[in-house]
């Protein structure tokens, strides 16, 4: 019976192995996924004030000493580029011309006091630049003004940010290799069920119940190969995201303080996605029917469990709907470990969800898989 | 002994108005080559697909070299070549006999030893190696056979197993099959090409909307097609 099952595990792999379509499927496109998404979602993520620089105007028409000081600190701030303006070009053509994103006129009267800095902003930037710039003009303007050298360091002295590291939003490369992982894993249901319908419309599977070969076997034979890929796949996309994306894309990935975790988590995620994989099999009648199931099936539940939009950008409605994938349980699992530093109690639950949704896929598929 | 005893068999599939197979009988002699003829929708591959233990939920009896089925010994004793080319067309010839020589609990050495015997039987020794994807129709249909002969079965079960074959290949299973018999095998094939059952076979049942209609030899049957027509009242080519 060993030999028999070992056999049947080894022919679903060789199977697999030679459909070049399949192995883009489950290996070459995560990792596309993973390298292209970490990179369209930088900006989500990241802290944007601090990562990019704004193309500033500055225009000093003032030329006495406070409006000069002025100048040279905005121009010597980290947060600014400084841009002059191309000839010829208003405001207006500045900003839809893309060549600058604010504006800062120094206008004569300055340094008397008699008129204030402008601030002039591209319409489209992004609130959050706009506070920042306001708030950097504010107190560089007020530092020239009252002939403070360092504001920031006489409001350390008054104000003190106690912010703890947030540990709910993760990092691109955190967000996309678990996310990705996952999503591949699930379109395992492809492969698995056209497999298993091919048999079956082809007559392979009825010749082998002309052997002495029971149905708990076959079931075995099906299921073992395509959860050892899942684990496979997981362990590649997890290389991927340790190993290779940091050289390529520059960001670090951080496994948390309790990596072994990552086994039983697996595991579990395995058993889910493989579940899915038979229930789709049971379901469908011909292979069209099921690639067709699998992957619109695996795209939905990636859509709402946080895969392909994070899971803390969704508003609130959504967040509670998105508890009805159980890719946001196996994606919120693989986030307690590398961002939560979660005890394996505090991940428990999600287990549980995931082992119940693969135990009702197996039952749905029990009571509905013909196989003949 | 009997290869081969059905004794009104009685199956329907599920939601079907009619029976596919009605109070079914016929006996297969060991040693014998015997037709199962009728047109397309007689009963034929259901009747093969219970004698070989796939549809378990008819009545009546069969047995096997005198074992009642369902019965694991017996199986092991059936070769069975279906009417659909039931090979895993990404694997290759040797790799496709290995799969279903381990199912057939074949050892390593046996399969390696008949692998190489069935091979040669049905003239793919030189295409071993290649993927049955690369076959042409006739090729598959042999190592359809190959597979079903591999674990030297005592009685060969063939379900139309020329059809669509060009007539080199068709040849070359007409030979393989009646060295096999000649040997000592007991075959039923079923078929509805007259020319094959009376070339071949030397006892026929007919069969006919789910009914054995004719089980004797066929060195009484001057001209099938005609006798075929006077049992049931039309041809046998008809669907």
């Amino acid at each position: 019976m060993i030999r028999q099952l070992r056999e049947l595990i080894r022919k679903e792999i060789l199977i697999l192995l030679r459909d070049r379509q399949t192995i883009l499927l489950l290996f070459l496109m995560p990792v596309a996924l993973i390298f292209f998404m970490t990179l369209a979602l930088k900006g989500v993520y990241t802290d944007k004030i601090y990562e990019r620089q704004i193309q500033l105007v500055i225009e000093n028409e003032s030329k006495l000493p406070k409006a000069n000081l002025l100048e040279q600190k905005i121009e010597s701030h980290k947060l600014i580029s400084r841009v002059d303006r191309p000839k010829g070009i208003d405001n207006e053509r500045i900003f839809a011309e893309n060549k600058a994103q604010a504006l800062v006129r120094i206008p004569r009267g300055f340094d008397e006091g008699e008129k204030p800095v402008e601030i002039n902003f591209d319409p489209v930037l992004d609130f959050g630049y706009k506070i920042a710039i306001r708030s950097l003009m504010t107190s560089l303007t007020v530092e020239v003004v009252m002939g403070i050298d360092n504001l920031e360091v006489v409001v350390a002295n008054l104000i003190v940010e106690k912010t703890k590291p947030n540990r709910e939003i993760p990092s691109p490369l955190q967000q996309t290799v678990p996310a990705y992982a996952i999503f591949a894993m699930f379109f395992i249901a492809i492969p698995m069920s056209i497999g298993f319908l091919k048999e079956k419309n082809d007559g392979t599977l009825q010749r082998l119940f002309t052997y002495t070969v029971s149905t708990n076997l076959l079931t075995l034979g099906k299921i073992i190969p395509y959860y050892l890929i899942n684990v496979f796949q997981f362990v590649l996309m997890l290389l991927v995201g340790f190993y290779l994306m940091p050289r390529v894309i520059g960001f670090s990935f951080h496994l948390g303080d309790h990596a072994l975790y990552l086994i039983p988590v697996t595991l579990v995620v395995a058993a889910a996605t493989t579940g899915f994989g038979v229930l789709v099999a049971a379901l469908a009648r011909t292979p069209e029917q099921s690639s067709t199931l699998a992957a619109t099936g695996a795209i939905l539940m990636g859509v709402l469990g946080g895969i392909m939009v994070p899971y803390f950008v969704m508003p609130v409605l959504m967040k509670k709907l998105a508890m009805i994938s159980p890719m946001y349980w196996a994606h919120q699992a693989y986030l307690d470990i590398f961002l939560r530093d979660a005890a394996l109690v505090a991940i428990l639950p999600k287990l549980i969800v995931l082992t119940l949704f693969a135990g009702i896929c197996f039952y749905i598929a029990g009571r509905r898989v013909q196989w003949i | 002994m009997n290869a081969l005893d059905i004794s009104s068999v009685t199956f329907s599939y599920s939601g079907a108005p009619v029976c596919a197979l009605q109070n079914f009988s016929l006996t297969v002699a060991e040693g014998r080559m015997q037709a199962l003829l009728g047109p397309n929708g007689a009963g034929k591959s259901t009747l093969m697909r219970i004698v070989t233990g796939q549809m378990k939920r008819y009545s009546g009896d069969v047995f096997i070299f005198g074992r009642k089925m369902p019965d694991h010994r017996a199986l092991v004793s059936i070769g069975y070549a279906p009417q659909a080319i039931s090979l895993y067309t990404t694997l290759t010839a040797r790799e496709n006999l290995r799969f279903f020589g381990t199912m057939a609990n074949l050892s390593d050495r046996q399969i390696i030893e008949r692998s190489e015997a069935v091979l040669g039987q049905t003239g793919l020794a030189d295409h071993a190696e290649e993927q049955v994807a690369t076959y042409s129709g006739g090729m598959q249909r042999r190592l359809n056979l190959a597979v079903a002969l591999l674990h030297s079965p005592k009685l060969l079960l063939l379900d139309e197993p020329t059809v669509g074959v060009d007539p080199q290949s068709r040849h070359h299973i007409y030979e393989t099959l009646t060295g096999l018999n000649k040997a000592g095998m007991t075959i039923l094939l079923s078929t509805h090409m007259m020319e094959e059952a009376q070339r071949l076979c030397s006892s026929v049942t007919l069969a006919d909307k789910g009914e054995m209609i004719y089980d004797g030899p066929m060195s009484e049957i001057d001209n099938l097609e005609k006798f075929f027509l006077a049992k049931t009242g039309r041809g046998l080519r008809d669907d």
